[in-house]
Protein backbone atom coordinates (compact mmCIF):
# COMPACT_ATOMS: atom_id res chain seq x y z
CA UNK A 1 0.00 0.00 0.00
CA UNK A 2 1.80 3.09 -0.94
CA UNK A 3 2.57 5.94 1.76
CA UNK A 4 -0.49 8.53 0.73
CA UNK A 5 -3.10 5.83 0.60
CA UNK A 6 -1.97 4.12 4.87
CA UNK A 7 -1.59 8.04 5.49
CA UNK A 8 -5.02 8.92 4.01
CA UNK A 9 -6.92 6.32 5.66
CA UNK A 10 -5.09 7.07 9.06
CA UNK A 11 -5.96 10.75 8.79
CA UNK A 12 -9.88 10.27 7.76
CA UNK A 13 -10.10 7.66 10.83
CA UNK A 14 -8.82 10.33 13.28
CA UNK A 15 -10.99 12.78 11.46
CA UNK A 16 -14.37 10.32 11.92
CA UNK A 17 -12.78 9.69 15.95
CA UNK A 18 -12.93 13.28 16.29
CA UNK A 19 -16.04 14.00 14.78
CA UNK A 20 -17.74 11.18 17.26
CA UNK A 21 -15.89 12.61 20.17
CA UNK A 22 -17.10 15.55 19.58
CA UNK A 23 -20.50 14.31 18.45
CA UNK A 24 -20.49 12.46 22.22
CA UNK A 25 -19.44 15.06 24.23
CA UNK A 26 -21.83 18.29 22.50
CA UNK A 27 -23.60 17.22 19.82
CA UNK A 28 -25.46 15.15 21.99
CA UNK A 29 -26.48 17.31 24.97
CA UNK A 30 -27.12 20.29 22.01
CA UNK A 31 -30.34 17.17 20.79
CA UNK A 32 -31.25 17.11 24.15
CA UNK A 33 -31.83 20.79 24.55
CA UNK A 34 -33.81 20.74 21.14
CA UNK A 35 -35.86 17.97 22.29
CA UNK A 36 -36.43 20.00 25.57
CA UNK A 37 -37.73 23.06 23.65
CA UNK B 1 -38.73 21.15 13.90
CA UNK B 2 -38.85 21.85 9.94
CA UNK B 3 -35.07 23.47 10.70
CA UNK B 4 -33.39 20.11 11.75
CA UNK B 5 -33.32 18.60 8.26
CA UNK B 6 -31.52 21.63 7.33
CA UNK B 7 -29.16 21.52 10.22
CA UNK B 8 -28.36 17.91 9.55
CA UNK B 9 -28.06 18.50 5.84
CA UNK B 10 -25.29 21.25 6.46
CA UNK B 11 -23.68 18.87 9.26
CA UNK B 12 -23.60 16.35 6.66
CA UNK B 13 -21.82 19.13 4.18
CA UNK B 14 -19.86 20.01 6.73
CA UNK B 15 -18.17 16.95 7.34
CA UNK B 16 -18.25 15.81 3.94
CA UNK B 17 -16.05 19.04 3.23
CA UNK B 18 -13.68 18.49 6.43
CA UNK B 19 -13.20 14.69 4.86
CA UNK B 20 -12.07 16.35 1.73
CA UNK B 21 -9.66 18.71 3.26
CA UNK B 22 -8.27 15.76 5.59
CA UNK B 23 -7.87 13.75 2.13
CA UNK B 24 -6.66 16.42 0.36
CA UNK B 25 -4.03 17.28 3.61
CA UNK B 26 -2.70 13.45 3.45
CA UNK B 27 -2.11 13.15 -0.51
CA UNK B 28 0.06 16.39 -0.27
CA UNK B 29 1.85 15.67 2.87
CA UNK B 30 2.74 11.60 1.63
CA UNK B 31 3.92 13.72 -1.69
CA UNK B 32 6.04 15.44 0.15
CA UNK B 33 7.40 13.60 2.76
CA UNK B 34 7.51 9.66 1.18
CA UNK B 35 9.98 9.70 -1.79
CA UNK B 36 12.32 11.08 1.00
CA UNK B 37 10.86 8.72 3.81
CA UNK B 38 11.20 5.67 1.37
CA UNK B 39 14.18 6.30 0.20
CA UNK B 40 15.69 6.56 4.08
CA UNK B 41 14.04 3.20 4.56
CA UNK B 42 15.89 1.48 1.09
CA UNK B 43 19.01 3.33 2.90
CA UNK B 44 18.72 1.78 6.38
CA UNK B 45 17.47 -1.60 4.51
CA UNK B 46 21.09 -1.78 1.82
CA UNK B 47 22.79 -1.43 5.53
CA UNK B 48 20.67 -4.30 7.08
CA UNK B 49 21.32 -6.40 4.01
CA UNK B 50 25.01 -6.25 4.02
CA UNK B 51 24.97 -7.03 7.44
CA UNK B 52 22.94 -10.22 7.03
CA UNK B 53 25.74 -10.96 4.94
CA UNK B 54 22.98 -11.04 1.90
CA UNK B 55 24.51 -8.50 0.10
CA UNK B 56 23.06 -10.05 -3.54
CA UNK B 57 19.26 -8.97 -2.08
CA UNK B 58 17.91 -5.78 -3.02
CA UNK B 59 15.00 -3.68 -1.19
CA UNK B 60 12.56 -1.96 -3.20
CA UNK B 61 10.45 0.34 -1.44
CA UNK B 62 8.45 1.29 -4.27
CA UNK B 63 4.47 -0.29 -4.92
CA UNK B 64 3.30 -2.05 -8.34
CA UNK B 65 2.08 1.35 -8.84
CA UNK B 66 5.27 3.49 -8.64
CA UNK B 67 4.47 5.06 -5.48
CA UNK B 68 6.98 5.36 -2.84
CA UNK B 69 5.98 2.56 0.06
CA UNK B 70 7.05 1.22 3.48
CA UNK B 71 6.38 -2.12 2.45
CA UNK B 72 9.97 -3.37 1.32
CA UNK B 73 9.64 -5.65 -1.99
CA UNK B 74 12.90 -8.28 -1.89
CA UNK B 75 14.28 -9.82 -4.96
CA UNK B 76 17.66 -11.16 -6.01
CA UNK B 77 19.70 -13.13 -4.43
CA UNK B 78 18.21 -16.72 -5.71
CA UNK B 79 21.16 -18.63 -5.16
CA UNK B 80 21.46 -17.81 -1.51
CA UNK B 81 20.58 -20.42 1.15
CA UNK B 82 17.03 -20.21 2.63
CA UNK B 83 18.67 -19.59 5.91
CA UNK B 84 20.26 -16.59 4.68
CA UNK B 85 17.32 -15.20 2.99
CA UNK B 86 15.13 -15.25 5.63
CA UNK B 87 18.05 -13.25 7.66
CA UNK B 88 17.98 -10.57 5.15
CA UNK B 89 14.17 -10.36 5.04
CA UNK B 90 14.30 -10.36 9.17
CA UNK B 91 17.10 -7.72 9.18
CA UNK B 92 14.94 -5.52 6.67
CA UNK B 93 12.15 -6.02 8.84
CA UNK B 94 13.04 -5.21 11.96
CA UNK B 95 14.00 -1.43 10.61
CA UNK B 96 11.52 0.73 12.49
CA UNK B 97 8.81 1.70 10.26
CA UNK B 98 8.95 -1.04 7.51
CA UNK B 99 5.55 -1.93 7.10
CA UNK B 100 5.96 -5.49 6.24
CA UNK B 101 8.68 -8.03 3.53
CA UNK B 102 7.69 -9.61 0.51
CA UNK B 103 10.31 -11.76 -1.74
CA UNK B 104 9.21 -10.73 -5.47
CA UNK B 105 9.83 -13.97 -6.55
CA UNK B 106 7.01 -15.78 -4.30
CA UNK B 107 9.42 -17.38 -3.24
CA UNK B 108 9.19 -17.08 0.83
CA UNK B 109 7.70 -14.51 2.90
CA UNK B 110 9.74 -13.84 5.92
CA UNK B 111 8.27 -10.81 8.52
CA UNK B 112 10.62 -9.20 10.98
CA UNK B 113 8.60 -10.22 13.74
CA UNK B 114 8.77 -14.03 12.75
CA UNK B 115 10.24 -15.80 15.15
CA UNK B 116 13.02 -18.63 14.18
CA UNK B 117 12.51 -21.73 13.51
CA UNK B 118 14.43 -22.39 17.11
CA UNK B 119 12.29 -25.99 18.10
CA UNK B 120 13.61 -27.79 14.97
CA UNK B 121 17.09 -26.84 15.52
CA UNK B 122 16.72 -27.84 19.25
CA UNK B 123 15.33 -30.96 18.09
CA UNK B 124 18.62 -32.07 16.88
CA UNK B 125 20.69 -30.50 19.33
CA UNK B 126 18.90 -33.15 21.78
CA UNK B 127 19.28 -35.83 18.88
CA UNK B 128 22.75 -35.27 18.83
CA UNK B 129 23.07 -35.20 22.60
CA UNK B 130 21.09 -38.65 22.05
CA UNK B 131 23.03 -40.37 19.52
CA UNK B 132 26.26 -41.25 21.44
CA UNK B 133 24.48 -41.82 24.75
CA UNK B 134 21.63 -42.85 26.17
CA UNK B 135 19.64 -42.39 28.86
CA UNK B 136 19.52 -45.37 31.48
CA UNK B 137 17.08 -46.65 33.49
CA UNK B 138 17.85 -49.03 36.15
CA UNK B 139 17.28 -52.87 35.40
CA UNK B 140 13.52 -53.77 34.73
CA UNK B 141 12.83 -50.40 36.54
CA UNK B 142 11.25 -46.52 35.81
CA UNK B 143 14.51 -45.35 38.11
CA UNK B 144 17.05 -43.32 35.70
CA UNK B 145 20.37 -44.76 36.15
CA UNK B 146 22.55 -42.03 38.43
CA UNK B 147 24.95 -42.06 35.49
CA UNK B 148 22.39 -40.36 33.24
CA UNK B 149 21.59 -37.42 35.60
CA UNK B 150 24.61 -35.33 34.09
CA UNK B 151 22.66 -36.22 30.11
CA UNK B 152 19.33 -35.06 31.37
CA UNK B 153 20.95 -32.07 32.67
CA UNK B 154 22.29 -31.64 29.16
CA UNK B 155 19.17 -32.77 27.32
CA UNK B 156 17.27 -29.97 29.44
CA UNK B 157 19.52 -27.28 28.51
CA UNK B 158 18.77 -28.00 24.96
CA UNK B 159 15.38 -28.41 25.24
CA UNK B 160 15.41 -24.60 26.90
CA UNK B 161 15.10 -22.67 24.04
CA UNK B 162 12.02 -25.12 23.03
CA UNK B 163 9.91 -23.34 25.31
CA UNK B 164 6.01 -23.00 24.31
CA UNK B 165 6.64 -25.89 22.04
CA UNK B 166 5.15 -29.34 22.58
CA UNK B 167 7.71 -31.71 23.61
CA UNK B 168 7.23 -35.71 23.20
CA UNK B 169 8.71 -38.00 25.62
CA UNK B 170 8.92 -41.79 24.00
CA UNK B 171 9.75 -44.46 26.01
CA UNK B 172 10.95 -47.71 23.91
CA UNK B 173 11.91 -50.80 25.38
CA UNK B 174 13.46 -53.80 23.82
CA UNK B 175 11.23 -57.44 22.66
CA UNK B 176 12.95 -59.11 26.08
CA UNK B 177 9.38 -60.37 28.67
CA UNK B 178 6.05 -59.74 27.71
CA UNK B 179 4.63 -56.95 26.06
CA UNK B 180 1.75 -55.61 28.11
CA UNK B 181 5.20 -54.76 31.34
CA UNK B 182 7.14 -53.54 28.45
CA UNK B 183 4.48 -51.05 27.56
CA UNK B 184 3.70 -50.38 31.02
CA UNK B 185 7.93 -50.13 31.73
CA UNK B 186 7.86 -47.39 28.60
CA UNK B 187 5.53 -45.39 29.73
CA UNK B 188 6.66 -45.21 33.34
CA UNK B 189 10.20 -44.12 32.17
CA UNK B 190 9.10 -41.48 30.26
CA UNK B 191 6.85 -40.20 32.76
CA UNK B 192 10.25 -40.58 34.95
CA UNK B 193 12.00 -38.63 32.30
CA UNK B 194 9.00 -35.81 32.20
CA UNK B 195 9.78 -35.78 35.91
CA UNK B 196 13.24 -35.34 35.48
CA UNK B 197 12.94 -32.41 32.92
CA UNK B 198 9.69 -30.69 35.09
CA UNK B 199 12.58 -30.73 38.34
CA UNK B 200 15.19 -29.32 35.91
CA UNK B 201 12.64 -26.21 35.40
CA UNK B 202 11.10 -27.47 32.14
CA UNK B 203 7.27 -26.52 32.53
CA UNK B 204 4.90 -29.50 32.65
CA UNK B 205 2.64 -28.24 30.92
CA UNK B 206 4.65 -28.59 27.50
CA UNK B 207 5.72 -31.93 28.14
CA UNK B 208 3.69 -34.79 26.30
CA UNK B 209 5.00 -38.60 27.37
CA UNK B 210 3.79 -42.06 26.11
CA UNK B 211 5.13 -45.34 26.35
CA UNK B 212 5.20 -47.49 22.79
CA UNK B 213 6.92 -50.85 24.80
CA UNK B 214 9.10 -52.84 21.62
CA UNK B 215 7.25 -51.55 18.67
CA UNK B 216 9.56 -49.66 17.65
CA UNK B 217 13.14 -50.85 17.78
CA UNK B 218 15.93 -49.20 16.56
CA UNK B 219 16.23 -49.93 12.46
CA UNK B 220 19.36 -52.52 12.49
CA UNK B 221 18.75 -53.84 15.71
CA UNK B 222 17.39 -56.88 16.58
CA UNK B 223 14.30 -55.93 18.81
CA UNK B 224 15.69 -57.83 21.81
CA UNK B 225 19.16 -55.73 21.75
CA UNK B 226 19.04 -53.88 25.00
CA UNK B 227 20.12 -50.54 23.18
CA UNK B 228 16.08 -50.77 21.73
CA UNK B 229 15.59 -49.72 25.27
CA UNK B 230 15.86 -45.57 25.15
CA UNK B 231 14.11 -41.92 25.15
CA UNK B 232 13.22 -40.22 22.54
CA UNK B 233 12.41 -36.22 22.01
CA UNK B 234 10.85 -34.68 19.49
CA UNK B 235 8.74 -31.74 19.00
CA UNK B 236 5.39 -31.90 17.89
CA UNK B 237 4.32 -28.43 17.71
CA UNK B 238 6.57 -25.16 16.21
CA UNK B 239 3.66 -23.02 15.74
CA UNK B 240 0.74 -21.52 17.89
CA UNK B 241 -3.09 -22.97 16.67
CA UNK B 242 -4.42 -20.84 14.49
CA UNK B 243 -8.40 -22.12 14.37
CA UNK B 244 -9.72 -22.94 11.19
CA UNK B 245 -12.74 -21.04 10.07
CA UNK B 246 -14.75 -24.44 11.17
CA UNK B 247 -13.87 -24.10 14.53
CA UNK B 248 -14.13 -20.32 14.88
CA UNK B 249 -17.68 -19.49 15.95
CA UNK B 250 -19.27 -17.15 13.59
CA UNK B 251 -22.55 -15.22 13.45
CA UNK B 252 -25.70 -17.36 13.86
Amino acid sequence: MPIWMELTVLMLVAYAAGIALGWAIWGRAHTGRDADG
Amino acid sequence: MPIMPIDNHREAMAMGLGALAVTAVAIVTASATGPAFSERLSQQAKAAIAQADAAPVRASFVSANGWPTRHALLSGGEHLSERTRARAARAVGAIPGVGGVHWADGTGFADGRKSSPRPVVCQEDVAGLLRARTIRFEEGSAKIDQASEALIDEVSDALRPCLGSIIAVTGHTDSSGPEPGNLALSRLRADSVRDALIARGIPADGLRTRGVGSRFPVEGLEPTDPANRRIEFSVIATEPVRPTPVDTPGPR
